[in-house]
């Protein structure tokens, strides 16, 4: 939410990259290195992986059933879909004036900007058919407790009684319900309808923007890597002026122990001939990704396909939460260092004003009613953004 | 794994001292992969890859000092400026909560040539040390506190990039060893661009904003600040720190600070995750729970008890009282 403050800052430097910016790059580089082949190898003899990389392209993580059999768009339904895309996405779009749902959607365009559509129909490239395998029945206990306590926070307000998709699973009922005062079910990680304290807000609310893996969102993200013979630095630009790094261990030495849990998890990286393979866990049970908390465990291969791409894929395994580990693969891009120069400041925190004005915009709903100035505080609902404001077709 | 890596480290040493050219032995492992050892230089300087941090009170104050009882104080039952006792923030740590003393890490006369204002103002913050010091905000520590905090940082270096990667607050900076031009906007950790002198890291840093501090004692400087660092690498383990510092608003000349930093040398080290704005949450948004959560401690010396106000200038608080 107060991301989208620093995140004007950060992204006009960030966003405008591509073709002209990349060219200026390469330019700069082949000063240094004039041979094409040793720019993709370290002057230490190490493949190189450096620079600034990001998905040029949008691709969905999941394929849409509406193309379960094409792994990849035709050139025609590429087209086609950018341009119901940016005819459609988020472009003022307005619900009725005077709802909750349209102050909550004042964000357009202008701060989530969209890329054109990608080749692939899927990141997932396993199981063959592009989705997340099916989760464990244990799993599907926990996100089902998750929802109904979401749901509970949202039954007295309008979203439910107008039955917003936002409520789907719910039902509305002007009483409140007693679950309002109820801590979540678990540690909460996204958004509800309550905001009684700081750790009632969603991570990135809080500048604690998830994790890995990392596909980029809405938003976008940079990584930037830095190598040095025996060791790799790389720090990621997410979520609208947030920011984590990651300092690979190359020494072949063991994970942290297990009693030592980190927000980014633990990374060991080996080379596997010109294939950077990194195997991360000791994920901390406040992380969320689909489900998969501590037990989250991936192995990453990170591979220079050429001057100005990079190939990502990731495996990732939580036996707790699905089926069997599945695997997405992305894109990067090499970005110009010249137009990403406010690179490495994280500043979320210092500006956050949406998150304590969630919780002082709380506070006077509740001071409001007890005066007798207004609705009660359970019939707001402070947490639906975008829900069923628009479809993206690539979903 | 001790007596590996003293081997390694003797490596380097001596690879330093004969050709400085690349590698050697090495930290050897079970994966049957190559070898992994860090090279005295990269690129034909000196590497100071690896983790560092100072060991010195510099974050409390740059300038010398004797020890005090806490960093927030009140006056004794004596009137005496040295005789003053820890204030009711820091009271239970007892002397967990004292002030290390310090020769100060100022350079030649060991004063900051400040401007009187700009005095008035340092003194005004060291006053209100709780209330507006960044790093208990967990803001971003800019440079130079963020090399002296007491926190290790890692540097990776390659040869057009060199990367710090600071453990507080997920901070970083990339020294540009190649052109690339200031950001469009100021910053908290300011914009670094580097050259070699001989073996000497030269790195002129700027673009800053005027709100981080140098350290707890509520030393500051304005958005015209630039500083010249020198990293020397005085031995594989030790790097010589020495930054000047230039802020025609606030200072009536440029003045320096230098100070060793040291090699986190234990095996098993890594940079770990310090992601302190979860931890600063209850300090700074605590006011605006439903219910007050941290009221009262008791122990078995004393009780504390925390009544939370809003605070002075809290922009939401002005903007919903409207």
């Amino acid at each position: 939410m107060r991301g989208r403050f620093s995140f004007s800052i950060t992204m006009p430097a960030i966003a405008l990259v591509v073709g002209a910016a990349s060219a200026v790059f390469i330019t700069g580089l082949s000063a240094q290195a004039p041979a094409l082949k040793t720019s993709l190898t370290t002057s230490w003899g190490e493949p190189d992986l450096q620079g600034i990389w990001t998905d040029e392209s949008d691709t969905p993580l999941q394929r849409s059933p509406k193309f379960a059999n094409q792994e990849t768009f035709t050139d025609a339904q590429r087209a086609e879909l950018d341009r119901e895309r940016s005819a459609l996405m988020r472009r003022d779009k307005r619900v009725e004036r005077g709802t909750e749902l349209d102050v909550a959607g004042a964000y357009n365009a202008v701060f989530t900007s969209q890329k054109r559509t990608g080749a692939r129909t899927s990141l997932i490239i396993d199981p063959p058919n592009g989705r997340v395998p099916p989760m464990t029945p244990e799993a599907q206990k926990l996100a089902a407790a998750d929802r109904d306590y979401r749901l509970a926070l949202l039954q007295s307000t309008d979203t439910c009684k107008n039955k917003s998709v936002a409520c789907a699973g719910g039902k509305y009922d002007s009483t409140p319900s007693p679950r309002r005062s109820e801590p979540p079910p678990r540690y909460n990680t996204v958004r509800i309808n309550r905001h009684d304290g700081p750790e009632d807000g969603a991570l990135p609310d809080r500048c604690l923007t998830l994790g890995l893996p990392e596909f980029g969102a809405a938003t976008g993200s940079f990584r930037r890597i830095v190598q040095t013979p025996g060791g790799i630095a790389i720090f990621y630009d997410v979520g609208q002026g947030q920011g984590w790094q990651r300092n690979i261990i190359m020494d072949g030495r063991p994970h942290l122990p297990a009693s030592v849990r980190q927000w980014y998890g633990d990374s060991r990286g080996r080379w596997e001939g010109d294939t950077l393979v990194i195997d991360v866990t000791n994920f901390s049970p406040k992380t969320d990704y689909q489900g998969a908390r501590e037990n989250l465990h991936l192995v990453e291969r990170w591979r220079r396909t050429g001057p100005d791409s990079l190939e990502y894929t990731v495996t990732i395994e939580d036996p707790t939460v699905w089926t069997r580990p599945w695997t997405a693969k992305q894109d990067f891009t090499r970005q110009s260092d010249q137009d990403n120069r406010l690179y490495n400041e994280p500043r979320c925190i210092e500006g956050n004003y949406g998150h304590p004005g969630l919780l002082r915009g709380a506070r006077m709903e509740e001071l409001a009613f007890a005066e007798g100035r207004g609705p009660h505080p359970a019939t707001k609902d402070n947490a639906t953004d975008f829900v069923g404001v628009e479809d993206d077709p690539l979903q | 794994m001790r007596d590996r890596f003293a081997i390694s480290m003797l490596t380097v040493a001596i690879a330093a001292a004969s050709v400085g050219a690349v590698i050697s032995a090495s930290i050897t492992h079970t994966s049957g992969q190559a070898p992994i050892t860090r090279p005295a230089t990269v690129g034909g300087k000196p590497n100071f890859t690896g983790i560092w941090q100072a060991n010195n009170e510099a974050n409390w104050d740059l300038q010398a000092h004797a020890a005090r009882p806490a960093a927030v104080t009140q006056e004794g039952a004596y009137p005496y400026e040295y005789a003053r006792v820890p204030a009711a923030p820091v009271l239970a740590l007892g002397a967990a909560g004292a002030v290390p003393g310090s020769l100060g890490v100022v350079q030649g006369d060991g004063e900051i040539p400040y401007k009187p204002e700009a005095l008035a103002k340092k003194k005004e913050n060291a006053d209100h040390w709780i209330d507006r010091d960044p790093e208990l905000k967990c803001y971003l520590p800019g440079i130079p506190r963020a090399m002296y905090m007491p926190h290790p940082f890692q540097i990776t270096q390659s040869t057009n990039k060199i990367h710090f990667a600071y453990s507080f607050s997920n901070s970083a900076r990339t020294i540009h060893m190649d052109k690339v031009e200031g950001p469009p906007d100021d910053t908290w950790m300011g914009h670094s661009v580097g050259r070699w002198e001989g073996d000497m890291l030269v790195v002129d840093v700027t673009h800053f904003n005027d709100r981080a501090w140098f350290d707890r004692a509520g030393n500051h400087h304005s958005d015209a600040l630039k500083l010249v660092e020198r990293f020397t690498l005085k031995s594989p383990d030790v790097i010589w720190y020495d930054v000047t510092i230039e802020d025609p608003n606030v200072f009536t000349r440029p003045w320096r600070i230098a100070m060793p930093l040291y090699r986190r040398a234990e095996p098993n080290m890594q940079l770990l995750e310090f992601r302190c704005n979860e931890f600063a949450e209850e300090f700074m948004y605590g006011h605006l729970r439903k219910q007050p959560l941290v009221k009262r401690w008791e122990g078995e010396t004393m009780t504390i008890d925390v009544t939370r106000k809003i605070p002075p200038g809290d922009a939401f608080y002005q903007w919903y009282s409207r």
